[in-house]
C-alpha cells in the first residue's frame, strides 16, 4: 500500500527495479548472460564486424518477429510467415525484373503482404477459424503457389539489376574508415522503435493487449475485437513483405521450395524468449528485439562449437519449450 | 452415513473464504445450507465434494478421517454434488452424460450402450420424468438438463447428495416432484444438503439449517424453531440489517435519461420503462428470466427491436457497443473475472480502456494524462490500490469493481448499468458499492441495477422491475419492495393463481 494520498508517483526505488527485472524484464538478464557466454566462446565476438553481422543476420527474422509479437500478444498465432516470405519474395523479384524499379518492388511486397495478412485475419475473425488452422492453410497454399510458378526452382534477380539491388543488404552508412553501419541494422532498429511506441503509447497497442488478455472484457469496453485481430495479421503480412525484400536482396534469388522455411519456428522462438506470454496479453517489444538477437547468438555459439546447422529446427523447438515452461513456472508462483 | 467436517478453513490467496467451520450431517437428514451469495456455502460443499482442498480442517465419515482428494474419491465415498452451473457435455447424448467417467463396459472392454440406456430409463421412470436417454443434450430444455443432473446423482449408489440451487430452472410441478423423490430417498437412508435462496422451499423440505455468513458458521438449528424473518436476520446479521433498513433517499429528477419502449429481443419481450436522472431502477428475476439479456441489449451487445432513447434521442437498433458508449451508457458487467477485467493488464490500462474508445483523439497516449484521470477516479471512488502500474489482479474484488466503475466516470457516462455488481465481493465492500450507487444517483446519473439479490435491490432501488420468463411481471414501487413480493412475482406465482 504505497502512496495512497500522493498525486505523483515516486516509488521507482532500487528494490522496485530489481523486482521488475526479475519478474517482467528477465529477458534482459538472459541477454546479458548470453553476451558473456558468446564473448567467452568467440574471441571475435565484440568486434564491430561480428556485432553488425549479428544484426544483419537477424534483421529478417527481426522484422517478422515484431509482427508476430503483436499477433501473439493478441492471443493468436501465425505459422504462415515463412511461406509468405517465399511467395511475396518470388513475385517481388518478378516485379523487380519487369519494372527495374526497387521502389515499386518494395511497395508491391508491402501491399501484397498486407493483403495476405488481411486474408488470414478475415478467415480467423469473420470465418471463425482458429488461427493455427487458418494460417496453416495459408502456409500450405502460399508455398504451393510459389512452387507452381517457379516450378520449384529459384526466382533470380536479373544481371543488370543485381549490383544496385544488392546494395540494400550489403551496403551501409560509412562511419569512419572501413567501419559502416549496415542499412539492415538501421532498418531493424527503427522498425523495433516504431513497434515499441505503437505497443506502449497508442490505442492500437493497448487494444492488442486488451484483446489478448480478455476478449469479452475488451469488447465490453468498446474495442472492435475483429478489427484489431485483422490488423495484427495484416501488419505481420506487411512485415513479411519487407522481410521478403531483404531476403531477395541478400540472396539475390528466392528458391520457391526452400526459401524462408522454418521462419515461423524461429520468429515464434524469438518472441517466446523475449518473454511474451504465449497465451496473449503480456509482452514487450524490447523483449522480442533482444529475443531475436539472442536467437542468432545462440546459433552463432553453437556454430562455433561445431554443432550442425541441420539442428537449427531442434534448437528453435527447444528454445520455445524452455521459454514457455519458464513462463508457466513464473505464473504458477505468481498466481498460486 | 455420518459425515462431519471439523474446523474447515479455506484461503484463496489473501482472501479467507471459510473460517473454522464445523458441519455435521447424519444418515437420512436433509440440511438446508443458507447464507448470502459469497458467504462460502459453495466453497464448503466443494471441499466436501473433492473440488477444493481445505487449507485447514478435516473431514470424517462414520468417525473415520478421510482424504477427499478429488471428485472421484468423493463419488466412491457416496457423495454427489449437483452444481448450480450444470456440468454437462452438450454434444453428447443424455445417457452418455449420465455415465460419463462411470461407463458400463461389456466383457470385451467396449461400451455397453444397451445397459446404460436401460438404467437411465429406469432412473427417469423412478423420478417420474419423461426424457429420452438417447436424445442429444443440446436439445433439452434448461429444466430438463437440471433433471438429468439430478438423475445422474441418483443413478449411482450414493449416500449424500449435495444440491446447489437445484430448483432455479424448475416449475412448481417439477419442484414438487423433486421433493417427492427426495423424501423417498431419505427413507432409504440417503441424506441431502440443500442450498437455496428460496425460503418456502427450505422450510418445506429441510429439517435442520446451517447459516454461513462471511465464511463463518453463525447459527445452526431446526427449521421448526424459526421463521423466515429469523433466518434472514441470521443470514445478514443484525447490525447490517439495521444498516439495510436505514433511510433511503430518492434523488430522482424530472428529466428522463433513458427510455425504453416495446423492446423485443432474444430472451425478452415487450420491455417498456423509463429511468429518470438521479433514479435507481432495479431489474430482477430468476436465472433465465431475461435479466442478463436485457442488460446485454441496453449496452448494445446483442441486437433488439423497439425504441431506445437516451436524453430523448434514439439509438438505432443494431448499433455497436462503441456507439452506445459514446451516447453515455456505461456497463459494469456481470462475472467480473470473465467479462470485466483484463487480468494481464495494469490498473492504469484497465481504467483507461473505455476512455480510449470514446474520447481519446491524440496519436500517442500521455502517461501523465492517464495518471491524472486515474487520480480523479481514485478519489471519487475511494479505490484502495498501491502502484497503479501493477496488474489489476493485485487488488481485492471490490477494488477491481471500483476500477471498472472508474472507466465509466472517465467517459462521463450518464446512464450506468450495473449487472450483478457485487457478485463475489465481501460484505463490507458491497456496502461501499451501494453507497457509491446512491452517490452517483445524487449527482444525477441514471442507474439501472440488474441483480438477483433482494438486499441489494432493497438497499439501492427506487423502483424495481420483476421479470418472469422474459416479460415484465410487475413494477414494484419503493414501498412494495419486499423479499416476499419479489419471490412471489419472480416465480410467476401470481400468474399461476390466475390460471387456476
Amino acid at each position: 500500500m504505497l502512496n495512497i494520498k500522493g498525486e505523483k508517483y515516486k516509488d521507482i526505488t532500487a528494490k522496485y527495479i530489481f523486482k521488475k527485472l526479475v519478474s517482467e524484464y528477465s529477458f534482459i538478464l538472459s541477454f546479458v548472460l548470453l553476451i558473456i557466454i558468446a564473448g567467452i566462446v568467440n574471441k571475435n565476438f565484440f568486434t564491430w564486424t561480428n556485432l553488425s553481422n549479428i544484426f544483419i543476420q537477424s534483421s529478417m527474422i527481426g522484422l517478422i518477429a515484431m509482427g508476430m509479437s503483436m499477433v501473439i500478444s493478441a492471443g493468436e498465432i501465425d505459422i504462415s510467415v515463412g511461406s509468405q516470405v517465399a511467395l511475396i519474395g518470388g513475385f517481388g523479384i518478378l516485379v523487380l525484373n519487369i519494372t527495374g524499379s526497387t521502389v515499386i518492388m518494395i511497395l508491391f511486397c508491402a501491399v501484397f503482404g498486407f493483403l495476405i495478412g488481411t486474408i488470414n485475419g478475415l478467415l480467423i475473425t469473420k470465418g471463425g477459424m482458429p488461427s493455427m488452422i487458418a494460417t496453416m492453410a495459408m502456409m500450405g497454399a502460399a508455398r504451393s503457389i510459389i512452387n507452381h510458378f517457379g516450378s520449384g526452382g529459384p526466382f533470380t534477380v536479373s544481371r543488370e539489376l543485381f549490383g544496385t539491388f544488392r546494395l540494400l543488404a550489403v551496403g551501409g552508412i560509412p562511419l569512419w574508415g572501413n567501419v559502416k553501419i549496415p542499412y539492415l541494422m538501421i532498418i531493424f532498429i527503427i522498425v523495433a522503435i516504431i513497434f515499441d511506441v505503437i505497443m506502449k503509447q497508442t490505442k492500437l497497442g493497448k487494444h492488442i493487449y486488451a484483446v489478448g488478455s480478455n476478449e469479452t472484457s475488451a469488447r465490453l469496453s468498446g474495442v472492435n475485437v475483429d478489427l484489431i485481430k485483422i490488423l495484427v495479421f495484416a501488419i505481420t503480412g506487411l512485415m513479411c513483405g519487407l522481410a521478403a525484400v531483404i531476403y531477395a536482396s541478400r540472396m539475390t534469388a528466392v528458391a520457391a521450395a526452400s526459401a524462408a522455411s522454418g521462419y515461423e519456428m524461429e520468429t515464434i522462438a524469438a518472441v517466446a524468449i523475449g518473454g511474451t506470454a504465449m497465451s496473449g496479453g503480456r509482452g514487450k517489444i524490447l523483449g522480442t528485439f533482444m529475443g531475436v538477437l539472442m536467437f542468432k547468438m545462440i546459433s552463432n555459439i553453437l556454430t562455433a562449437a561445431d554443432v550442425s546447422t541441420f539442428l537449427n529446427g531442434a534448437i528453435s523447438g527447444a528454445i520455445i519449450v524452455i521459454a514457455v515452461l519458464m513462463q508457466n513456472y513464473q505464473n504458477r508462483r505468481k498466481y498460486g | 452415513m455420518l459425515v462431519e467436517m471439523k474446523g474447515i478453513t479455506k484461503d484463496f490467496g489473501p482472501v479467507r473464504a471459510l473460517d473454522n467451520v464445523d458441519f455435521k450431517i447424519d444418515a437420512g437428514e436433509i440440511i438446508g445450507l443458507v447464507g448470502e451469495n459469497g458467504a462460502g456455502k459453495t466453497t464448503l460443499m466443494n471441499i466436501l465434494a473433492g473440488t477444493y482442498f481445505a487449507t485447514k480442517g478435516d473431514v470424517f465419515i462414520n468417525e473415520e478421517k478421510v482424504q477427499i482428494n478429488n471428485i472421484r474419491v468423493a463419488n466412491l465415498l457416496g457423495i454427489r454434488f449437483i452444481r448450480q452451473e450444470l456440468n454437462l457435455c452438450n454434444d453428447l447424448q443424455v445417457f452418455e452424460n449420465m455415465f460419463l467417467a462411470d461407463e458400463i463396459k461389456n466383457k470385451y472392454g467396449l461400451l455397453n450402450k444397451k445397459e446404460m440406456i436401460q438404467q437411465s430409463e429406469m432412473v427417469f421412470k423412478r423420478m417420474n420424468v419423461n426424457i429420452d436417454p438417447e436424445s442429444i443434450m443440446r436439445d433439452l430444455q434448461a429444466a430438463e438438463k437440471q433433471l438429468v443432473e439430478i438423475a445422474k446423482a441418483l443413478l449411482f449408489k450414493c449416500e449424500l447428495i449435495i444440491m446447489d440451487e437445484p430448483t432455479t430452472a424448475l416449475s412448481t410441478h417439477e419442484i414438487t416432484n423433486l421433493f417427492k423423490i427426495m423424501r423417498l430417498l431419505v427413507k432409504e437412508g440417503v441424506s441431502f444438503i440443500y442450498i437455496s435462496h428460496k425460503m418456502p422451499e427450505l422450510f418445506d423440505i429441510c429439517e435442520k439449517y446451517y447459516v454461513l455468513r462471511d465464511g463463518k458458521l453463525v447459527s445452526q438449528g431446526e427449521f421448526e424453531d424459526i421463521d423466515e424473518n429469523d433466518l434472514t436476520e441470521m443470514m445478514i446479521g443484525r447490525y447490517l440489517l439495521d444498516e439495510e433498513f436505514s433511510e433511503h433517499t430518492n434523488s430522482s429528477r424530472e428529466e428522463v435519461a433513458i427510455s425504453v419502449k416495446n423492446l423485443f429481443g432474444k430472451g425478452f419481450n415487450n420491455i417498456t420503462f423509463d429511468v429518470h436522472k438521479g433514479e435507481v431502477l432495479a431489474i430482477t428475476g430468476l436465472q433465465g428470466s431475461g435479466r442478463d439479456d436485457i442488460a446485454d441489449a441496453l449496452f448494445g451487445e446483442v441486437s433488439f427491436s423497439g425504441l431506445l432513447e437516451i436524453d430523448g434521442k434514439q439509438i438505432k437498433p443494431g448499433s455497436n457497443i462503441r456507439k452506445f458508449m459514446k451516447r453515455g451508457i456505461g456497463l459494469v458487467p456481470r462475472m467480473r473475472k470473465e467479462r470485466g477485467i483484463h487480468n494481464d493488464l495494469s490498473i492504469y490500462d484497465n481504467i483507461n480502456m473505455a476512455y480510449l474508445n470514446t474520447k481519446f483523439k491524440d496519436l500517442l497516449i500521455s502517461n501523465k494524462k492517464v495518471h491524472s484521470r486515474y487520480i480523479q477516479s481514485k478519489k471519487a471512488l475511494d479505490i484502495r490500490a498501491g502502484n497503479p502500474r501493477n496488474a489489476i489482479t493485485s487488488l481485492s474484488g471490490g477494488n477491481q469493481q471500483k476500477v471498472i466503475l472508474g472507466k465509466w466516470l472517465e467517459t462521463d457516462a450518464d446512464v450506468l448499468l450495473f449487472d450483478n455488481p457485487t457478485q463475489g465481493i465481501d460484505v463490507g465492500t458491497k456496502f461501499e458499492i451501494y453507497h457509491l450507487i446512491a452517490k452517483l444517483a445524487k449527482q444525477g446519473k441514471a442507474i439501472i441495477v440488474f441483480s438477483p439479490e433482494f438486499l441489494e435491490i432493497y438497499k439501492v432501488a427506487d423502483k424495481c422491475i420483476v421479470l418472469y420468463k422474459g416479460t415484465i411481471n410487475v413494477v414494484l414501487d419503493r414501498e412494495d419492495i419486499t423479499e416476499k413480493n419479489i419471490m412471489y412475482y419472480s416465480t410467476g406465482a401470481n400468474l399461476e393463481v390466475e390460471n387456476a
